[in-house]
């Protein structure tokens, strides 16, 4: 068994999924896909083109209604409740909307994530200060997250989903809110996770953060895939 | 370690974060405990009473002739088997005239026409000293009145009815307010304990993102139960034990402290009533987190 996990070079598995909402809002449609371990990807699309929802799958906030979604090798409409829990605790995600709690400061809800996976308070400290340096948050630390900018939080957000060196990212948006210089703060430290060997998924449509990678883009429209871009075919082979 | 420092301090910050109602659960719950405490430790009293009952406790079976010596070992043998008791005491015909010459005191002279054994010997029986053996004394009676050669079966009956239906009076008060006690517990605690619930409805949520156990989840709110569980019935009790102290600071010197000394519950009691205490809140607001943890 962790024989076979070990040689699953592939993190993320979609066959035929789909995803609708009542009345008749088709979100995902057939939609299938297959991301190696250690892949940066983008999706791109209007908004409405179903890539929140197609993330919010991944990680069974949300499940499809058609089709099967597997993360590493398990197929998450099988898993129990704790494997889910174990399941989400390797995933980092960052959400459109933050959901960052107002009332506290930025040190713990960051805190938050790592305390749920059980780290050493001295691991914690430090993960936190290195993380808020790197996306220039130094000087927030003791702030309430309902007082920051947008760009703030969203700067938070990312690294809360980063602070336990996930195996699997999920960034929803994160340049959204984002100047060029936090942008290219943001997308460095995702190129590193990557080469420590995380899978990156990137929700955006904001092309400049894609246009001059080598990564594979997917584009997705009124929630079916309908380009892929493969830049020069450069994807998760390098691990 | 981690996993303990994580949960104390979450368990710490949601403490800190709902005082108000968390005061008003501990203010629920001490008055609880205090009524109860109240009522069981005037219970408790009452049969500590019972115990000291002196000769009210003792059965009178009169003969109608004088038991000789193999008689009495067969009445002992015979009032043994219904129940252990004290002693057992044979007073014959002329010890009865004895002692009520003596009681007449000056008054002695009616005696002197009457012959000495005019009185009829008797058994007297004295039960262990215990409410059980009060509960018990009149059937204890009705045995001795069957026993051949015996006319007449007096004990300090009205007296003993009387203590004894007061007793089973305050043993109701005593399970209806440990009934109600539980009841106010376990709902305050497991309605606080909803309300903060849902008030923290965006954190839970959170945390079941990030891919919180279960444990780590409910841990705090188990803790906090117990917690105030604890604090509220030692501040019960404290109560308890300062109203006590008063109590008897004003009846100081009065005669009915002397008869029954009043006394303040042993310490084992005071363990198991803040321990079951605990238990009963950080069980209550276990089991209303039990929902939270869906995926
Ligand atoms: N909870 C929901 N209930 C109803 N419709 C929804 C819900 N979530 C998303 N949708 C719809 O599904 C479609 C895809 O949404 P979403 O995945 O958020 O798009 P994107 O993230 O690409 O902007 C949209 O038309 C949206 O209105
Ligand atoms: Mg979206």
């Amino acid at each position: 068994m962790t024989e076979s996990r070990r040689e699953n070079r592939v993190m993320v598995e979609l066959i035929k999924v789909g995803r609708f909402y009542p009345p008749d809002i088709e979100a995902l449609t057939e939609v299938s896909l297959s991301v190696s371990r250690g892949e940066m990807l983008f999706l791109t699309g209007k908004s409405g083109a179903g890539k929140t929802t197609l993330l919010r799958l991944l990680c069974k906030i949300e499940l499809p209604d058609k089709g099967l979604v597997e993360i590493d090798g398990m197929d998450l409409g099988k898993l129990s409740r704790h494997k889910i829990q174990q399941l989400r605790r390797r995933i980092g995600m960052a959400y459109q909307d933050f959901k960052l709690l107002p009332e506290r400061t930025v040190a713990r809800n960051i805190a938050l994530a790592m305390e749920v996976t059980y780290q050493k308070k001295s691991f914690i400290r430090r993960q936190t200060k290195t993380l808020l340096d790197r996306l220039g948050l130094k000087s927030k630390v003791h702030a309430r997250t309902a007082d920051l900018s947008r760009g703030e939080q969203q700067r938070v957000s990312i690294a809360r989903a980063l602070a336990n060196n996930p195996d699997l990212i999920l960034a929803d948006e994160p340049t959204g809110n984002l100047d060029a210089e936090s942008t290219c703060r943001v997308m460095e430290l995702f190129d590193e996770h990557r080469r420590r060997g995380a899978t990156i998924l990137i929700a955006t449509h904001d092309s400049s953060i894609y246009a001059d990678t080598d990564y594979r883009v997917l584009e997705l429209k009124d929630g079916r895939i309908v380009d892929t871009k493969e830049n020069h075919g450069t994807t998760g082979e390098q691990e | 370690m981690n996993f303990l420092f994580a949960v104390l301090g979450q368990t710490i910050r949601n403490l800190f974060r709902t005082w108000n109602s968390q005061f008003l659960t501990l203010v629920t719950i001490t008055l609880s405990v205090l009524i109860f405490a109240f009522f069981s430790l005037i219970y408790t009293n009452l049969l500590n009473v019972g115990k000291q009952l002196g000769d009210d406790l003792r059965l009178i079976a009169y003969l109608d002739e004088e038991p000789v010596p193999a008689l009495q070992e067969e009445y002992r043998r015979k009032i043994l088997k219904f129940d252990a008791v004290d002693k057992i005491v044979f007073v014959s015909s002329k010890e009865a005239y004895q002692r009520f010459k003596k009681q007449l005191g000056t008054d002695r002279d009616v005696l002197t026409d009457m012959p000495q054994d005019f009185l009829p010997p008797s058994i007297e029986v004295y039960p262990v000293r215990s409410l059980d053996s009060l509960t018990r004394i009149k059937r204890f009676s009705d045995y001795l009145q069957t026993l051949p050669g015996v006319l007449k079966v007096q004990y300090g009956r009205e007296w003993i009815e009387r203590f004894y239906s007061f007793v089973q009076l305050m043993r109701i008060v005593v399970i209806l307010s440990g009934t109600l006690l539980i009841m106010t517990t376990t709902f305050t605690v497991a309605h606080t304990i909803r309300l903060t619930l849902v008030s923290r409805a965006e954190e839970l949520e959170l945390l079941r993102l990030l891919g919180a156990s279960g444990t780590y989840i409910r841990m705090p709110y188990f803790l906090e139960g117990g917690l105030q569980g604890l604090m509220g019935s030692a501040c019960g009790l404290a109560a308890l034990y300062i109203l006590f102290n008063w109590i008897e600071l004003q009846f100081t010197g009065s005669a009915m402290f002397g008869i029954f000394p009043f006394t303040f519950f042993p310490l084992p009691i005071i363990g198991t009533i803040i321990g079951l205490s605990t238990l009963l809140c950080a069980a209550g607001s276990f089991s209303s987190t039990r929902k939270i943890v869906q995926v």
